[in-house]
């Protein structure tokens, strides 16, 4: 029941409204940014297919990994973090949080489906994102194989090359990498969530706090703090991108965010289960 | 045997270094109806979420259908349903919507839970606006709706904060009538909390007045009114009936919103046998040696707002605490 009561609730807001068209207007944002770039640096010489790095280099399926990485990075979380501070802290604000404890429905039952549900949300976006992305690319540029190369982006080491059908394969398994990514910020906005009345307060919370992680987790200072920082794994999938893809490093952060999204759903859970109410 | 839904002995309950609720006593019995009435901050809502299980005690001992709320919740959601003021909705949902799916965590059959549905929407006149999405519903109607997911399924014991908050004359005339049914022919024991004394005194079995944190009074209403009956005299020249009466040993008494201005009011002295131990003739000759014409006497007890008002102007109730 309350699973179902979840999802209608969910399907009715504005949530997934709002998602779907701040993906849209990022994906057209980065198409613009695309154009452009090739545009400024080959002085209105190039077409869009091709920039100045490599004529062969660019296609939809590079452009459909670029966009998804930049959206990884600045979008998805956010909205990770939303859906999880929306439902702990968002309902006990609205005085909804009441209501549903004064059904005969347990504590855990009543978390654990809305954890699920936001965990459901976020994976069904992060599919729709790498979706659209390439569809997008399919039809303003076209699909090729995808080449990567070492550069700013740190997507790769040294040179990889995909062929085209081989690189949806590893899109398509980019998917649950970077959804399982998702699931940490995810849990740990819903453990704020627990802490605080607002669901403002709780998603600006768990935010600046995955941004500062974030930044930490990138920065070489902070070398020694790297493992014990969810954000130093959530990347992992970019390795799945790679001519050879070395699954035990994979494995090894999957369950690394496994544990960190194990650690924040326990410690929500146990702050859940003793908050009074009132 | 009486069945005690609620037992509570010597309940507390502190936020920080304030105590809400000091030692409260309180017992509800299977068809009875208890009003709980205080000023804002007596700790009526503090009560109500104890006996909800949101608020975990900090003494004393309470038991709602012989569960525990705090340990045992889900045990006590099982017999008794809440109405929290004020109402808090699932605004995306239709008022059907929102029925069923809190129907539905009762463990009800689809077939049952339509039929309480739509029993709860009729008993709430909310059948015409059923289908709408609660956000476009008044405060009236939420009102309504909230009530209408408290009778889902019946439960033993049903607990209400403000019930007929927000609601129009003929829609607190219809709860009533249904609380009342509810109590006598379902036998449903109801806890209701309410600022609206008029409709406590219609109700209420039996009341329990808070005030900061303690159980001021516990009993039926005409216990509380007993022993404040007193006369209320028309005169001519008030200043100078109230004069007289004082220098005859009587007291007078605040006048009352409800009294003209040419009325004072006498209370009884003391070993005199109540306002009877105040005759007629004896009053005429008092307020005549003044010089006061007595143009009309009659007796009078204080309605259950005027004690009230009178006991809250007594002992100001603390404000909230911010939580």
């Amino acid at each position: 029941m309350i699973a179902r009561l979840e999802a209608l609730r969910l399907l009715r807001s504005r949530r997934p409204l709002v998602a779907a068209l701040a993906l849209l207007l990022f994906l057209a944002l980065m198409l613009v940014g695309f154009w452009t770039y090739a545009e400024s640096r080959t002085r209105g010489a190039a077409n869009f297919e091709y920039t100045y790095e490599n004529r062969s280099y660019f296609n939809g399926l590079t452009f459909a990994l670029y966009a998804f990485y930049f959206g990884f990075v600045l979008l998805l979380p956010v909205f990770a973090a939303i859906e999880g501070g929306a439902q702990i802290a968002g309902d006990r604000g609205a005085g909804l949080l009441a209501l549903l404890l004064t059904r005969p429905l347990s504590k855990p039952r009543l978390f654990l489906a809305k954890a699920a549900l936001a965990a459901g949300f976020v994976t069904l976006l992060t599919g729709l994102f790498l979706l659209v992305a390439l569809l997008i690319g399919l039809f303003a540029v076209g699909w090729g194989p995808l080449r990567l190369y070492p550069g700013v982006l740190q997507m790769t080491d040294a040179p990889q090359f995909l062929a085209r059908d081989e690189a949806l394969v590893r899109f398509l398994l980019a998917w649950p990498a970077a959804s399982l990514a998702l699931l940490a910020p995810l849990s740990f906005s819903l453990w704020i969530s627990t802490l605080t009345r607002s669901a403002v307060n709780a998603v600006g919370s768990a935010v600046a706090l995955y941004l500062v992680l974030h930044v930490i987790a990138e920065v070489h200072f902070f070398e020694r703090l790297r493992p014990w920082l969810f954000t130093s794994h959530t990347a992992y999938w970019r390795g799945l991108f790679a001519e050879s893809i070395d699954w035990r490093e994979a494995a090894r952060h999957a369950l690394s965010l496994l544990g960190f999204t194990a650690l924040f759903l326990a410690l929500g859970f146990r702050r859940f289960r003793r908050r009074e109410e009132g | 045997m009486v069945k005690l839904l609620v037992e509570a002995t010597a309940l507390c309950k502190r936020f920080g270094t304030r105590w809400a609720l000091q030692r409260v006593d309180l017992t509800v019995a299977a068809g009875e109806l208890v009003a709980l009435v205080g000023a804002n901050g007596s700790g009526k809502s503090t009560l109500l979420k104890l006996l909800a299980g949101l608020l975990r005690p900090d003494g004393g001992r309470l038991t709602v259908a012989g569960h525990e709320p705090w340990r045992e919740r889900e045990a006590v959601m099982r017999t008794t349903r809440f109405a929290f003021a004020p109402p808090a909705l699932f605004e995306a949902l239709t008022g059907r919507e929102q029925l069923v799916a809190l129907a539905s965590a009762g463990g009800a059959s689809v077939a049952a839970r339509g039929r309480e549905v739509e029993r709860a929407l009729a008993a709430l006149g909310l059948a015409a606006r059923a289908d709408d999405r609660v956000r476009t519903y008044s405060f009236g109607l939420r009102q309504r709706l909230t009530l209408a997911q408290a009778l889902l399924p019946l439960p033993q014991l049903l607990v209400l904060d403000e019930p007929t908050e927000g609601l129009d004359p003929v829609a607190v005339r219809e709860l009533r009538g249904l609380l009342r049914r509810l109590r006598d022919e379902s036998g449903i024991a109801i806890v209701l909390a309410s600022h609206l004394a008029a409709e406590v005194e219609l109700l209420a079995d039996r009341l329990v007045v808070l005030e900061e944190g303690r159980v001021a009074f516990a009993g039926p209403v005409e216990e509380l009114l007993a022993g404040q009956e007193e006369w209320v005299l028309a005169v001519d020249r008030p200043q100078a009936a109230a004069a007289a009466l004082v220098a005859a040993g009587f007291t007078p008494r605040p006048a009352r919103e409800r009294d003209r201005a040419d009325e004072l009011r006498v209370a009884p002295r003391t070993g005199t046998g109540g306002a009877s131990g105040l005759p007629l003739a004896r009053l005429q000759e008092l307020l005549g040696g003044a010089g006061v014409v007595l143009r009309e006497c009659h007796r009078d007890r204080p309605r259950l707002e005027e004690a009230l008002l009178a006991r809250a102007v007594a002992t100001p109730g603390a404000p909230e605490p911010e939580r």
